[in-house]
């Protein structure tokens, strides 16, 4: 199995205040699938993202990548994991606002050994002409695509997309999605979704309904249907 | 592959370029001037010690009554010593000015030329260059001297009068009343007459230490006491003309250095918060970096870039400036203050360190410090922009006051670390500004004082000692003996009934003495506490008690019976050495007189500080406007900038420019003024222990003294440095668009 998710568990607050988030998940995930986390706020889908992602610690389980366990890994240990094997998208973008589109994806590119063609990946994301804007003189669309761009340059075995979609309007969601769709067929990257949109599950291999720190759902979705075609 | 980051940082110096530029400049100047003191300075002292070898300067010298017969001559040079004729004649010039006329000199305390030419013809006459300079003598104006006119054909630097004292007993030399002056040969031996003074310089054959120089010199001493007149014996060492300027000289390196450091730790503190400014803004991105693997120290390189480039260059520029402009500025000083020989500027390994690697390292570590910490946060935090530690998140109740009260507290609490370098950057600027405000008024109340509690018009000393007729003329004897830090003390046997000293009273027991309080309040001195002082070439220690303090400001001087003190210093009775006088001595042959301290004297101590120090007062004054500027307009800006969302948002929900104005600027006008209020008493507080530490390095003791007026001044000062920048703050409001908070979704 490519990844395992055993056991997580998570606290926030302490003394009286103290929450559980995460109440012992548990779920498997292969290489290349496309899995995506559904629950409404508060679930603890991001947090279970972010423990995948290792910026955040569990308080107990275990999370397995490859057979390699996250929990052992030190904090030299953690961001090298992140360099080598994870790509993250965030609901905002987080672009560099003083770099060009191409310049953003560079500082991808920068991480890997063997990046993706810059240019080339410019293309497929149909960022071409739009590679010397900077940030702010791109749409929102535009921006999830370069900062999808920065994400995957570097090949990465894992792409974290956290409410990808969040931000954006229906058309221009959909393209997001389609992108993602389109990444994961072409450099066979397992891709894990955020979101509070239940349309998009009808695009993943795996899904997996939280609620309350719990997952109410696990399965394998046997009636996939291509992003252009969701609807919602 | 190249850090792509890397591109950034043009672009980031581009949008920030009026920061940035003013902060390089300012570091330019700084760094300029420092080590074009200190290059100026190294240069000077270097030329100084030099000029002894280079111009023969004497091992030292003396005067006798007749010119010596050539027999004795030879006995002296027996002693592998070898004597130059150095007379001269002393004449009262038609502006009431000294000066004293040599013959050309060869072999031994040779002058350096300056400006024009040596004299070629019997009219001609070449004299001090800073005299000239104070003077306002032009190279071919005429001078007067007994009658004689001459032209003046060039300027020089005589290598045994780089300060111009005119007595070794003087207490400052004075280089506007005083010259020295070279004729012709032919035209000196016309001259002679019975005023000549027999003047001989011997320099020892062999370089000698300072103790077997000394030695050769008493022996020297001995030969002359018992075969000639002898009038004057000053070694070399203890000729203040030739020694003043080489012990003055770098007196004021640690000061200078220490402006660049608080200025450096200001900068560094400058940079520091508008770095942790921008990573504020900018933790997003941060986190996302640190989310895809950019570890911290990638980012920590990243954000040190801009920093670590500026100072390093403009420790480059300012090097440079040092050693080509700015020098100039203080070569102008010295030369202002001294009649030094011309110089070469030298390169200088001190100056570099100081003014490059420790500026450019405390620079990088203040700066590494305040990255670090911000950095540490975990990537989380930085997308989540949760920049703050771990149980200091309690939001301050605040329920009294206007909302507006309430907002603007809220935005001092917010800006606390910008307002707090603020605080500190005010603090440094005030104590500039105190220090370069303060110095002049001090100087002219301590001249004030001096005057006032001046003994007499005139203070003869005598070489023997010879009775008047002037009836108010009154004996004391004096003395120089040394402290435990080698600090002369001028110890004087006053008449128990003295009427120039009517309200002193003096103490009966004989080892019991008045003390003056400059030398009570230097070296921490209390009545009843034993002083230990001693013979400067014997080392012959004496010990007195200090019966009681006396206000008598111009030297560190202790006062005793005239009885106690012959007695004391073992001198028969009726032993005086001087006489106190409102009247001058008129009876009094000049051959028997050591010196006159006048009024004029006793504050040229303090003439001549302003004289040299002045322009540095200014300077220290111009800098700390710099500093008022730099730390008020780069921090004002950042708490603007910082808040750009919410005054944007403001504006939307329909806030007038009055009203924004008056929550964020008058937040920071809330801090300027109480920085100044708090600062104020602080650096009066802390340039009182500078002061006295300062003081303590120098000869002598000038009571610490504020013009009261001045702690005004600089409040103004700085509110009004502060009211101009706010002008440029209320454009940069004026500027945040309405847009800014609709663009931002976040």
């Amino acid at each position: 199995m490519f990844l395992e998710i055993q056991g997580i568990e998570k606290y926030y607050g302490c003394g009286e205040s103290r929450m559980k988030v995460l109440k012992g998940i548990n779920a498997e995930i292969e290489k290349g699938e496309i899995c995506v986390m559904l629950g409404p706020s508060g679930s603890g889908k991001s947090t279970l993202l972010n423990i995948i992602g290792g910026i955040e610690k569990a308080d107990g389980g275990s999370i397995r990548i490859e057979g390699k366990e996250l929990e052992t890994m030190d904090e030299k240990a953690l961001s090298e994991y992140r360099r080598n094997h994870l790509g993250y998208v965030f609901q905002f973008y987080n672009l560099i606002p003083n770099l060009t589109v191409k310049e953003n994806i560079e500082v991808g590119a920068y991480l890997s050994k063997e990046p993706l063609e810059v240019d080339g990946l410019l293309k497929t994301l149909g960022l071409w002409e739009h590679k010397d804007k900077i940030p702010n003189e791109l749409s929102g669309g535009q921006q999830q695509r370069t900062a999808i761009g920065r994400a995957i340059v570097k090949n990465p075995d894992i792409l974290l997309c956290d409410e990808p979609t969040g931000a954006l309007d229906y058309n221009t969601s959909k393209e997001i999605l389609q992108l993602i769709e389109t990444i994961n067929q072409k450099y066979g990257n397992t891709v894990l979704i955020v979101t509070h949109n239940d349309a998009i599950k009808q695009m993943a291999d795996r899904v997996l309904k939280l609620r309350d720190g719990q997952i109410r759902k696990d399965y394998k979705n046997v009636e996939k249907i291509s992003a252009a075609e969701l609807d919602w | 592959m190249k850090n792509p980051l890397i591109k950034r940082l043009p672009r980031e110096l581009k949008e920030e370029l009026g920061k940035y530029l003013i902060i390089f400049l300012f570091l330019v100047a700084t760094i300029g001037f420092v080590s074009g003191f200190l290059v100026a300075d190294g240069s000077m002292k270097i030329a100084y010690e030099e000029s002894f070898e280079k111009y023969k300067i004497e091992d030292g010298h003396f005067e006798v009554a007749e010119e010596l017969p050539e027999d004795l001559i030879t006995k002296l040079e027996e002693e592998n010593v070898n004597i130059y004729k150095n007379f001269y004649l002393e004449e009262e010039m038609s502006s009431e000015n000294t000066i004293r006329i040599y013959s050309e000199r060869q072999g031994c305390d040779e002058v350096s030329l300056m400006e024009g030419k040596l004299p070629a013809q019997k009219d001609e006459i070449v004299i001090d260059r800073l005299y000239a300079e104070n003077n306002q003598i032009n190279i071919s104006d005429v001078l007067t001297v007994q009658g004689e006119t001459y032209k003046v054909s060039g300027f020089v630097a005589f290598s045994d009068y780089s300060a111009l004292f005119k007595n070794n007993t003087d207490m400052m030399f004075d280089a506007k009343k005083f010259t020295v002056a070279m004729v012709k040969n032919e035209k000196f031996e016309e001259l002679e007459n019975e005023n000549m003074h027999y003047c001989y310089a011997w320099r020892n054959q062999e370089t000698l230490s300072e103790k077997k120089s000394g030695e050769k010199a008493d022996d020297l001493l001995e030969i002359l006491g018992t075969n000639a007149v002898l009038e004057d014996f000053v070694k070399q060492a203890d000729n203040q003309a030739i020694q003043f300027t080489g012990s003055d000289m770098g007196s004021d390196k640690i000061m200078v250095t220490w402006l660049l450091y608080i200025i450096i730790v200001v900068l560094a503190f400058i940079f520091a918060v508008t770095i942790s400014n921008t990573i504020e803004k900018e933790a997003a991105v941060i986190g996302t970096l640190r989310a895809m693997g950019y570890t911290k120290k990638e980012l920590l390189a990243h954000y040190m870039v801009l920093p670590g480039m500026i100072s390093v260059i403009a420790a480059i520029v300012g090097n440079i400036l040092g050693y080509t402009c700015m020098k100039h500025t203080v070569v102008a000083m010295y030369y202002g203050s001294y009649s030094l020989p011309s110089y070469r500027t030298v390169w200088n390994g001190e100056a570099f360190i100081l003014t490059t690697v420790i500026p450019c390292l405390l620079l990088l570590f203040i700066n590494l410090l305040v990255l670090n910490r911000k950095l540490a946060y975990t990537p989380l935090q930085f997308l989540r922009r949760d920049l703050k530690k771990q149980g200091k998140r309690k939001v301050l109740r605040l329920r009294k006051g206007s909302f507006f009260h309430r907002f603007r507290t809220r935005i001092i609490l917010q800006n606390k670390s910008a307002y707090l370098t603020m605080f500190v950057g005010i603090l440094f600027a005030n104590l500039l500004l105190m220090f370069g405000m303060m110095m002049s008024p001090l100087l002219q109340h301590y001249k004030a004082d001096v005057l006032n509690s001046a003994i007499s018009k005139y203070q003869y000393i005598l070489k023997a000692p010879i009775s008047t007729k002037i009836e108010d003329a009154e004996k004391y004897a004096v003395t120089e003996l040394e402290n435990g830090e080698e600090e002369e003390i001028t110890v004087y046997g006053i008449m128990q009934d003295s009427a120039y000293l009517e309200e002193m009273e003096l103490p009966e027991k004989k080892d019991e003495v008045l003390v003056s309080d400059g030398y009570m309040e230097k070296y921490g001195i209390k009545i009843g506490d034993k002083l230990t002082l001693s013979e400067k070439y014997t080392g012959e220690k004496y010990a007195f008690t200090v019966a009681g303090e006396y206000h008598y400001p111009p030297a560190l001087t202790v006062f005793m019976s005239l009885e106690n003190y012959q007695e004391f210093f073992d001198k028969q009775e009726g032993y005086f050495n001087g006489y106190f006088t409102d009247e001058k001595l008129t009876d009094v042959d000049e051959k028997w007189i050591g010196s006159i301290i006048t009024q004029h004297d006793l504050t040229i101590i303090a003439d001549q500080l302003e004289d040299s120090m002045g322009p540095a007062f200014a300077l220290f004054g111009g800098f700390a406007v710099f500093i008022y500027l730099l730390v008020l307009l780069l921090l004002a800006k950042l708490v603007v900038e910082r808040n750009g969302l919410s005054i944007s948002m403001i504006k939307i929900l329909g806030y007038n420019h009055r009203e924004i104005s008056s929550l964020y600027n008058r937040s920071t006008t809330v801090v300027v003024v109480l920085s100044q209020l708090i600062s104020i008493p602080l650096v009066y507080f802390i340039m009182e222990k500078l002061y006295k530490a300062m003081m303590f390095e120098i000869r002598g003791w000038l009571t610490f003294y504020v013009k009261p007026v001045i702690f005004g001044e600089i409040f103004l000062l700085g509110v009004f440095v502060y009211a101009i920048a706010t002008i440029w703050l209320n454009k940069k409001i004026k500027r945040i668009p309405m847009g800014e908070a609709l663009k931002s979704t976040e």
